[in-house]
């Protein structure tokens, strides 16, 4: 038997390569584990390539920015200007609104105690967006800038998605169009309650149990509900699109424009207030549980 | 040596990519592990080029996010393939190379889309839609495969390349 082993090793070692991981997938493919020491110490090399390939091409572009590109910077800091001005009067115009909703807010002793975001800005330094894989930012902040498992992460423009996995100075965020990834909606302008869920496409997410009897049409904007209890309420999903409403069934057909395009983001804001439950949290292959 | 040698160049070329889609846009990915893959299956011997395909799959398994093993799993399958076909057809020309580690691509991504479909859970399955996606990665992979080959075979030099045998 040993002879034999010995004298096919190349076929028996190319077996059991195959065999044995596939069986640790079949293992592990609805069980999401957790990184070993071994894979984080693996993954803490990519970091400083990142960011160091990030720091590159940056330099590059401020130098093409500041000495090269002047061409225009007068007349762009002139209109810079003046939007900043129209800005702060809308800032000024909000706050005033702000406060009065605070008040009212304690009126109907609604007022939630810490409602307040607090976040911490972080850059882009890698994306992965194979179609293989999960689709994830990795941004350069981590766990040692206070960031956990699930603290949704947005832009001005939208959600982005939620962190997915720390290290000690990264985080990988797991973006809103991957398959894995579900998000409690409104439709921002009938309060029609919905699910986005990603397709792994950076492009395009679907729209899940909307009620065929429901008001929604293409174009609506869709916030978050933060009835999933990961993501604060109000903020931008994406846009309805290529809405089919069949004779039966009970829900509506639909895609979704997602409001951030993940390929060109690069600055986030990660969301660190607001306690989320653990069981609230949909299991990811891959994620690490919650701390 | 060379298995991890070539696992720490999979590891670095992940990370140069992500690091340059961030920077530059785009959103086509690349896939210059499989590159990798696909050279082994060209120039090594069996056993380390196995231990390197598999090796190669731990990082990509790593990288993407996917469950454990699947890469690995899918990486020794495609170079066990690769492999086949290198022994009935000639691949060390460059359009030749090109082609395969396109087709390398393709079915790694082909395979985690159906064993994801398969095996995965039942509301997060990934469309067939996604297999144009992997198509253009398998196209611009292949494009690029070429230039990252010239670069391999000055990594085998240093490392002392062995003789290609048949499989078996």
């Amino acid at each position: 038997m040993l002879q034999l082993i010995r004298r096919y090793r190349e076929l028996v070692l190319a077996a059991v390569l195959l065999v044995f991981p596939f069986a640790v997938y079949v293992a592990h493919a609805r069980q999401p584990p957790a990184r070993s020491a071994l894979d984080r110490a693996v993954l803490l090399v990519t970091a400083p390539i990142e960011r160091a390939v990030g720091a590159a091409v940056t330099g590059i572009l401020e130098v093409w920015d500041g000495y090269l590109a002047l061409r225009g910077a007068r007349a762009r800091a002139e209109r810079l200007v003046r939007e900043n001005r129209r800005l702060e009067l809308e800032r000024q115009q909000l706050g005033v609104e702000r406060a009065e909703n605070e008040r009212l807010r304690r009126l109907l002793g609604i007022a939630a105690a810490g409602s307040e975001r607090r976040y911490v800005g972080a850059r882009v330094v890698g994306i992965r967006i194979g179609p293989a894989g999960l689709q994830i930012l990795t941004i350069d902040r981590g766990s040692g800038d206070g960031l956990a498992r699930a603290m949704p992460v947005v832009t001005a423009d939208g959600l982005v998605g939620r962190i997915h996995s720390t290290t000690g100075g990264t985080a990988d965020v797991l973006l809103v169009v991957d398959r894995n990834s579900s998000v409690a909606v409104r439709v921002e302008r009938t309060r029609v309650r919905a699910d986005v869920r990603g397709l792994g496409r950076p492009e395009l997410a679907r729209l899940d149990y909307a009620l065929r009897v429901e008001d929604v049409i293409e174009g609506d904007r869709l916030v978050t509900s933060g009835t999933d209890a990961v993501f604060p309420p109000g903020i931008p999903v994406g846009r309805v699109t290529h809405l089919r409403r069949g004779s039966h069934g009970l829900f509506v057909e639909a895609e979704v424009i997602p409001a951030v395009d993940p390929t060109r983001v690069e600055e986030v804001l990660v969301v660190t207030s607001g306690a989320r439950p653990e069981d609230a949290l949909p299991p990811v292959p891959g994620a690490e549980p919650v701390p | 040596m060379k298995p991890l040698a070539y696992a720490a160049l999979a590891l670095l070329l992940s990370a140069l990519e992500a690091a340059l889609l961030a920077q530059l846009g785009g959103g086509v990915p690349l896939c210059l592990a499989a590159v990798l893959v696909a050279h082994l299956a060209v120039e090594a011997a069996m056993v380390e080029g196995v231990v390197g395909a598999a090796a190669i799959g731990y990082v990509l398994d790593l990288v993407t996010g996917s469950p454990k093993g699947l890469m690995t799993f899918l990486a020794v399958a495609a170079f066990l393939l690769a492999r086949a076909v290198a022994a009935a057809v000639d691949l060390r020309g460059r359009t030749a190379f090109a082609l395969l580690a396109g087709a390398v691509v393709l079915g790694v991504d082909a395979g985690a889309i159906g064993l994801a479909r398969l095996v995965g859970p039942p509301d997060a399955r990934p469309g067939w839609g996604l297999l144009s996606r992997a198509l253009a990665e398998a196209v611009v992979t292949g494009l690029a495969a070429p230039l990252l080959r010239a670069a391999l075979r000055r990594l085998d030099g240093w490392l002392g390349a062995d003789a290609p045998e048949l499989m078996g």
